[in-house]
């Protein structure tokens, strides 16, 4: 994705003949930079998902903090930061050493950093409340620092904050949902990193364009992920659906042949710097979560529709016109498996897609990205959601809660609503340990970031 | 100066040894790679003026010492000009790091030097993180370094890391030192370069993978036409009334979407005095007498409100969308508090004060009642108590002044409540529709031929007018009744387990087996209609007539929206409903042809009031109701 710091190591050895010398080599390895860790932001991800903006995490992760849902008649019944002890060094590795509970339920989706890493913002879909939680102070014991209460008046009516992804100083929070009609019309909202509003960018509809061109049928005004190709001065987004929908019981939405139209169709190219939409590009059946390619050349990013059960590329062609790509079919469509989180490998030649309806992580060689072959799959459990990799590849971590009213229900087993932490051994899964969510009374697991006391140091 | 030159200089004036590195990092030969800032842009730059730079936050003060060795306040050296600002240090040798800033910077200063205008306008800031090694005296060497010219660019320190923590704090640039083994210190931090208006208002931040010159001159030149022609780009003020898309044709693919924009703004209206005035078609209000313009208004303010739900997430207008015909066009049946599951379909608010029951099984007999029914209900706003809601409402501000006003007391009655809302939905009036203005205002032309043809219809081999009466001089458009036309019948004994088709994406329609996702479903909630009520056998499944005006702008259809279109409803009458033991006797087969379907459906859509846009652009004008008003 950002070229120039991917090869950051590279560039220091490069460097190091007359830059540092060996006397700095041995201090070098003493320490964690912070400058370092700005400098080439790509090369220590978990998270090989994450902003290009980001700080990461050299090597080994500490923490894994789980952005969990609260059920009626689990535990305290509310929504909680729940962080894991993952370092198979620690003591305690494997088990639940925090959780901070934040009040209500609100469903609770998706979170993110801040650029310097210090905060994570964690968005509730449906209360519209963001949770950001201080993360640096004491990475293993995470405290609530602030909450945006006035999101939806603030921003002039987006409802529903999905992705909070980092931008230099600032977050970008995309919309799921509009206070207007709770349909999928929604915008992305900029705020600053003391969580100040800055500014609403609406998704470009046909009668408001902005400036972009309709390249095909479609230009539905939703919204859903967000990601950064700096390079290329590109916002990739996705479509999901409204608040109506994503509240909604899943078995009364697939009979509700009026609420089933209201999808979203589209994936959108923007200007990066002037926050402008260019083009909006037809990817029909929900395209859900975004990931570019790493590679410096590599102009591309994958997304997978999440009814129609598509990977589909977002890829920039030889005349530098941003086209979208039906690639490969996940699963059988028919059985609605219904592919949410996604992952890219840091070299660029695997995407991993779990597929939450049968509980399964697969594994596609994209190493032609015209032409994804499933090489690989693992059921994980009785329905499976969000995936974590660290950026070496060694380690993935997988959650089970896709919506709260759309997540199985029925006898709790163990393979309901879990975390459970892999290794990846030769291309292959070997479980390390799981946390059953509902036996130890926390809810509904969603999303996962990484904390590491070597970000801080 | 090209790259490899300032490579050289940056490392003799640094003169210092390297920052620390990662322990992860791994010998390797490949080439070196700068930063997008010291090459050439890799895409066009944004033409200035074509695009806005919000502010983000107030750039902050703090005490600074300036290489003259003057103690000054940071604003103070803006100057109330354009300010790049960044933070650095004499000894830093990340490439991409200090050096960057002051490269770009340097690169800057060559830009504004072609253009002196321009130049006077800007000025660079250069503030070190090492109060302890970048003395004045070394800030002004540094300075030095760079040459002189009509570019005016400082090079600060400050007396102490104390004087310095304050103002990297509020830059959110957090910092660590690490000694160096061979002497000296290595400061950690994150490249961040701010660009600062003249009225100290931070405009964009930049991170290493986004400094470049090119951009940074055309954020400056941006400002610079913003400060000329103190132009904001304008929002739009387009009064335009965004109706729902429809999506016709979703199914079969041959939909394009029609979307509109969400950011219009509203024009308030005088509702009570609209309302007052009548409407061609329908008989005077006599309640509206009754309420004030306060109290209609704090009502409109009610219905809007997301915090009248118990979790502070849905106000009535969640379900009741005034761009919908103040139903749900997009939803079957409606959505409630945490997405529970709602029954049945949301009725329309359009002419709701004539109606005698409320509800589709007519349970609720007046609409100052009817409120109390929504904001309880576990599965709709669900609020825990009648207390807690006139707790709630009391608690917040606008409400109790308007309260105070209005009923000489800021704690409200639940009958208060109720006649809040009551006034606000009694002005919800429309009519004077093109069928009134033919009917009741002689206006030969104001329907077509197949309207007229419709209508005749509608009053005679149809028979609609049984239960969707109309009188001499105007029309409900129901009899305010209940029948059972066999909708609720046939969902009680559906079998919910046959493969059925589901529309996915547009064009994309498969035969789903409801088994693959049984275990994500939850059962279908029983639903008897007005016998739940009445508890008489011979009640089953009746459900109260609707009022057909606006009608078009009202889908979908029947009490569980299980009809999308009007010309599925007009057909499903036309077969005579569906048989069952309490079936109307009223609804008979009627053997339409399809042109007589289509005169009916054309009928129907001639019923739109004149006033619904004006209705829409009320509601849109009302403010959004939420937490943090109520603090």
């Amino acid at each position: 994705m950002n070229q120039h710091f991917f090869h950051a190591s590279k560039f220091i050895q490069r460097v190091r003949p007359f830059l540092i010398g060996k006397k700095i080599l041995t201090s070098a390895m003493s320490a964690i930079a912070f400058a370092l860790i700005a400098l080439i932001p790509n090369a220590f991800a978990d998270e090989t998902c994450m902003s290009p903006y980001m700080a990461k995490i050299a090597g080994q992760e500490d923490y894994v903090y789980v952005w969990t849902l609260g059920a009626e008649g689990v535990g305290d019944e509310q929504d909680k930061l729940v962080t894991i002890s993952v370092n198979p060094k620690a003591d305690n590795y494997g088990e639940v050493i925090d959780s901070l509970s934040v009040g209500g339920r609100n469903e609770a989706h998706h979170s993110g950093f801040t650029d310097d890493r210090r905060f994570l913002w964690a968005a509730g879909l449906d209360s519209n409340k963001i949770f950001i939680f201080d993360v640096h102070t004491d990475p293993a014991k995470p405290t609530l620092s602030n909450t945006i209460e006035d999101f939806v008046s603030a921003s002039g009516g987006v409802v529903g904050p999905h992705t909070t992804y980092a931008l230099p100083g600032r977050m970008l929070v995309t919309g799921l949902s509009n206070n207007q009609d709770h349909g999928g019309r929604t915008g992305m909202v900029e705020y600053s990193n003391d969580g100040e509003y800055i500014k609403t960018h609406w998704m470009p509809t046909d009668d408001a364009l902005n400036g972009a061109t309709k390249s095909g049928q479609f230009a539905d005004g939703f919204g859903y992920d967000v990601r950064a190709l700096p390079r290329k001065n590109v916002l990739v987004t996705s479509s999901f659906t409204g608040w109506n929908n994503y509240m909604m019981n899943l078995g009364k939405l697939m009979g509700d042949g009026e609420a089933m139209k209201r999808f979203g169709n589209t994936v959108v190219i923007w200007d990066l710097h002037t926050r402008k939409p260019k083009k909006v590009l037809d990817v029909p059946g929900a395209p859900l979560e975004l990931r570019c390619a790493w590679k410096k050349d590599n102009n591309y990013c994958f997304t997978t529709t999440a009814l129609t059960s598509e990977i589909w590329l977002i890829y920039e062609d030889e005349n530098q016109e941003w086209q979208a790509k039906s690639v490969a079919t996940i699963g059988d469509p028919s059985k609605i498996p219904l592919p949410v989180d996604i992952s890219i490998s840091a070299d660029d030649s695997r995407l991993w897609v779990n597929t939450w309806n049968d509980g399964s992580t697969r594994v596609f060689d994209i190493s032609d990205e015209f032409a994804p072959k499933e090489i690989y799959s693992k059921k994980i459990g009785d329905q499976v959601n969000m995936l974590s990799q660290s950026w070496d590849g060694k380690r993935m971590y997988y959650t089970s809660s896709l919506l709260a009213n759309w997540d199985k229900q029925g006898e709790n087993t163990a393979d309901l609503q879990y975390f459970k932490a892999f290794d990846v051994n030769e291309g292959q899964l070997e479980e390390q340990f799981a946390i059953d969510f509902i036996a130890e009374g926390l809810g509904y697991p969603h999303q996962m970031r990484f904390g590491a006391y070597a970000l801080y140091q | 100066m090209n790259v490899f030159r300032w490579l050289v200089f940056t490392v003799f004036v640094c003169a210092g040894p390297a920052h620390s590195h990662n322990n992860e990092l791994h010998e390797n030969t490949a080439p070196i790679v700068l930063a997008p800032g010291y090459e050439a842009l890799s895409y066009k730059a944004p033409v200035p003026g074509t695009y806005e730079l919000p502010p983000i936050q107030p750039a902050a003060n703090g005490a600074v010492l300036r290489s003259s060795g003057d103690d000054a306040q940071l604003h103070s050296l803006f100057e109330n000009k354009i300010v790049v600002l960044s933070f650095i240090y004499r000894a830093c040798d990340d490439i991409n790091g200090c050096p960057l800033a002051t490269f770009v910077m340097q690169q800057l200063k060559s830009e504004l030097e072609q253009n002196e205008q321009l130049a006077e306008k800007v000025k660079l800031v250069s503030l070190s993180f090492d109060p302890a090694n970048d003395t004045p005296e070394e800030m002004r060497k540094y300075r030095d370094s760079f040459g002189n010219g009509a570019v005016d660019w400082e090079f600060i320190t400050t007396r102490s890391d104390e004087q310095l923590f304050p103002i990297l704090e509020e830059y959110q640039q957090p910092i660590s030192k690490v000694s160096r083994e061979e002497g000296g210190t290595t400061i950690n931090h994150m490249l961040r370069v701010f660009l600062i208006d003249s009225r100290r208002f931070v405009r964009n931040i930049y991170s290493v993978s986004l400094l470049h010159t090119d951009t940074l001159l055309s954020d400056i030149k941006t400002l610079v036409a913003e400060n000329q022609q103190d132009a904001q780009i304008a929002r739009r003020n387009t009064p335009s009334i965004n109706y729902a898309e429809s999506r016709e044709g979703y199914a079969n693919g041959v939909y394009r979407s029609q979307s509109t924009s969400l950011e219009v703004n509203g024009i308030q209206m005088n509702l009570l005095e609209e309302a007052s005035g009548g409407a061609l078609g329908l008989p005077k209000l006599q309640s509206l007498a009754h309420y004030t313009s306060e109290q209609v208004q704090l009502g409109r303010k009610l219905f809007f409100d997301r915090r009248l739900s118990h979790n502070n997430t849905i106000s009535c207008a969640m379900c009741h969308v005034p761009q919908q015909g103040f139903t749900s066009n997009e939803l079957s049946t409606a959505v409630g508090m945490e997405g529970r599951t709602v029954r049945r379909n949301t009725p329309t608010l359009f002419n709701v004060a004539y109606y005698d029951h409320f509800f589709h099984d007519a349970r609720e007999t007046s609409l100052e009642n009817q409120i109390w029914l929504p904001l309880l209900a576990h599965n709709e706003m669900a609020n825990p108590s009648v207390g807690q809601v006139l707790k709630k409402v009391a608690a917040i501000p606008e409400y109790r002044e308007g309260l105070q006003t209005i009923y000489g007391s800021a704690k409200p009655s639940m009958q208060q409540i109720g006649e809040l809302f009551a006034a606000y939905q009694s002005t919800l009036i429309s009519a004077n529709s093109r069928f009134d203005q033919w009917k009741f205002g002689g206006k030969q032309d104001a329907l077509s031929s197949l309207e007229k043809q419709g209508y005749e219809l509608f009053s005679t081999k149809a028979g609609c007018i049984a239960c969707h009466t109309i009188e001499p001089d105007h029309a409900l458009f129901t009899d305010q009744r209940v029948h059972n036309t066999g909708v609720g019948f046939q969902r009680a004994h559906n079998n919910n387990n046959k493969p059925r088709p589901v529309t996915l994406a547009p064009g994309v329609v498969l035969n789903i087996d409801p088994s693959v996702y049984a275990a994500a479903a939850e059962q279908p909630q029983p639903d008897t209609g007005y016998y739940e009520i009445t508890l008489d056998p011979d009640d089953r499944w009746k459900y109260r007539t609707p009022t057909l005006r606006n009608v078009s702008i009202t889908a979908p259809y029947m009490h569980d929206g299980s009809l999308s279109s009007l010309t599925d409803v007009v057909e499903f009458y036309n077969q005579g409903g569906i048989d069952n033991p309490t079936h109307s006797s009223l609804i008979q087969p009627l053997g339409l042809d399809n042109n007589e379907v289509s005169a009916l459906v054309a009928f129907l859509m001639s019923l739109t009031g004149d006033n619904v846009s004006h209705l829409i652009a009320d509601a849109i004008a009302a403010p959004i109701g939420d937490t943090r008003a109520s603090n």
